[in-house]
């Protein structure tokens, strides 16, 4: 049996490992909920974009589709990943999803996060291009993301949903489908707005032009902040896990350190016993 | 003649953030053609703006939003500021 006194030791170091798991437990709940906050705003900010280029009755087929004339004829899938480590295993069935559906000669990979271009290394498979995650807690800047994607005849966007706080699953899209869905949701009542009563400046085109970036920058800003959402709540059961084996070690070092001490004094206890009865035999023989 | 009572319904939002929403006396910003003034009774309008600020004047204060670009729409009073999409 170990000496209480190492015992003792390491039950306080498990004991600073369960107070700073604690912390990033909390640290989670906390940007859990500023996240939420930010995807349901940007749900409404989105909705009243809608409105307004629907009034302006656009065919929104033919442009939302439309794509550069010099495109090329892959594909593209765009992978979102955490950009550091933590995030329990999330990452690693990310991109067992992605290489389950890839085809290298048909489709390119582009990765954002430093973790999942890790992993995609690790496995030996080429990304054409990598960009950093944008900061959720800033200004998303996705307009290099969406250059990139532009020239592609389809663009399939890889992230990780957060479905609750104990579940995350693996998702994805077509970036112009999901488009179409979020409009359903908006509010399509509005009056329809033309070149006879209203004034465009610089045009209706170039607005209609701004627009579809706007939205589509949007749609991507949102799988973007729903992904670190999802990482955030991976993060936290990562820790969570991680603080109820270090509660549970530290229970079974309190139970053993006591049982060390017992039995550290139970031996002395003997040693003491044992030496009185060799006085008293000396004694007696004397 | 000015009709004294007449004021703007302002909502000035970017993607993730609601910078003001309520009444205002004028909007203030730059497009293509020039700096605008948006005063009760404007025309309708539909216009891209510049990178710089949009100024919103309300009951004696003054509301300075620096933006990167930005759509506003306006009818009949209702002012619609999408902010750095």
């Amino acid at each position: 049996m170990r000496r209480a006194n190492v015992i003792e030791k390491d039950t306080e170091q498990i004991q600073t490992v369960e107070d700073l798991t604690g912390v990033f437990e909390s640290l989670a709940t906390t940007q859990i909920a500023k996240v939420k906050g930010k995807v349901e705003m940007s749900k409404m900010f989105f909705n009243l974009l809608w409105g307004k280029y629907s009034a302006i009755r656009v065919d929104q087929n033919s442009r939302i589709t439309h794509r550069e004339q010099d495109q090329t004829q892959r594909d593209v899938y765009v992978v979102i990943s955490a950009e550091t480590g933590l995030s329990g295993d999330i990452d690693e069935r990310l991109i067992e999803a992605v290489l389950k559906d890839f085809d290298a000669k048909t489709t390119d990979i582009i990765v954002l996060g430093s973790h999942g271009a890790q992993q995609l290394t690790q496995r030996g498979i080429h990304f054409v291009k990598f960009f950093k995650v944008p900061e959720s807690d800033s200004y998303i800047d996705v307009g290099p993301v969406i250059n990139a994607i532009k020239p592609y005849k389809q663009a399939k966007v890889y992230y990780e949903e957060y479905v609750s706080i104990g579940v995350q699953g693996i998702k994805s899209i077509d970036l112009v489908q999901s488009i179409k869905t979020l409009s359903e949701e908006a509010d399509l009542n509005q009056d329809i707005i033309t070149e006879q009563d209203t004034i465009f400046e610089p045009s209706l085109d170039e607005i209609a032009d701004i627009m579809e970036t706007a939205m589509m920058t949007l749609v991507f800003s949102q799988v973007i902040l729903e992904s670190g959402l999802a990482q955030d709540a991976s993060r936290f059961n990562a820790m969570a896990v991680a603080k109820k084996r270090a509660l549970d070690l530290v229970n079974r070092y309190t139970l053993e350190y006591h049982r060390a001490k017992r039995s550290e004094s139970d031996r002395r206890m003997r040693e003491i016993m044992v030496s009185i009865k060799r006085k008293h035999k000396v004694g007696n023989n004397v | 003649m000015k009709d004294e009572t007449a004021v703007l319904h302002v909502q000035a939002r970017a993607p993730f953030e609601l910078y003001y929403e309520g009444l205002a006396s004028s909007v203030s910003a730059t497009n293509k053609v020039g700096r605008f003034d948006i005063l009760p009774g404007h025309a309708d309008f539909f216009s891209i703006i510049n990178p710089g600020a949009v100024v919103i004047e309300t009951d004696g204060e003054e509301i300075n939003i620096p933006i990167s670009n930005g759509i506003v729409t306006v009818k009949e009073d209702q002012v619609l500021l999408f902010l750095n999409i």
